[in-house]
């Protein structure tokens, strides 16, 4: 008997829009700081993309989550999706995507709780963003049924190069200032 | 022309872009929260100081 492949496809998509949904996260997430747009892009209004791209990121998760509970194609337990190491499926490579995936709602969570934790442990724990993008880029290429296909190879290839061309942005240059001359003709007009 | 600058400190979060565009106008206390040395200014950084926040805690009214 043919296995119905529905929530299988759904968990290849789904996983695969959480990674290009936490890519664009860790982009805004960079732009903010780096600011290549100077004031022609208000940060406030980066900041609500980079929260939102995050939280479509997690809810994309539960939906891999889920459709991987629901399939038969490769039987994940419970536990598999929680605990790392626990998957009958690519054990390595899957833990790599249950550390990302807990590393991440974490992260999430942590901005609501900021107040609570104070704000050098937040920021401490926002550096884990890059651990996780790490992770989660290993667990695509290594877990992920449709690696070997060139376009899906081209993709982690793009995101991680984006996402290593604006980190290196961002530690090279410095958001632009107004010169003191330049200031000065603004405060005259 | 004169800014005049208010820090809505429950939005504020404590990311110091403020300080660290217009340091003549912002200062961050111990616990990284942004405080005001001047409550006007004439540096038009007090503009892009608020663009750079990114909780956007920061508005500015000018006076002419």
């Amino acid at each position: 008997m043919k296995t119905d492949p529905t929530f299988w496809l759904l968990a290849r998509a789904s996983g695969l829009t959480a990674y290009i949904l936490l890519t664009l996260s860790v982009l805004a997430g960079l732009i903010l700081k780096s600011r290549p747009f100077g004031r022609a892009v208000k940060a406030a209004s980066v900041m609500d993309l980079h929260r939102l791209l995050a939280l479509l990121g997690l809810a994309s998760l539960g939906a891999h989550g889920t459709a991987l509970l629901l399939d038969r194609t490769v039987r994940m337990p419970v536990a598999g999706l929680f605990v790392p190491g626990s998957s009958p499926y690519r054990p390595v490579a899957v833990a790599f995507g249950v550390i990302a995936a807990e590393l991440m709602a974490l992260v999430v969570v942590s901005f609501s709780l900021r107040r609570l934790t104070g704000q050098k442990a937040w920021r401490l724990l926002h550096w884990s963003t890059y651990a996780i993008f790490g992770l989660a880029t290993a667990h695509g290429l290594l877990a992920g049924s449709d690696s070997a296909q060139p376009w899906a190879r081209d993709l982690y290839l793009g995101a991680a190069a984006a996402v290593v061309f604006a980190t290196a942005w961002r530690a090279t240059y410095r958001p632009s200032r107004p010169t003191h001359r330049a200031r000065a003709t603004q405060a005259e007009t | 022309m004169t800014y005049r600058i208010v820090i809505d400190g429950l939005a504020c979060s404590g990311f110091g872009d403020c300080a660290d565009v217009a340091p003549d106008v912002f200062e961050l206390d111990s616990h990284g929260k942004a405080l005001l040395r001047v409550g006007t200014s004439s540096d038009p950084a007090v503009l892009d100081a608020a663009s750079a926040c990114p909780m956007g805690a920061i508005s500015i009214e000018a006076d002419d």
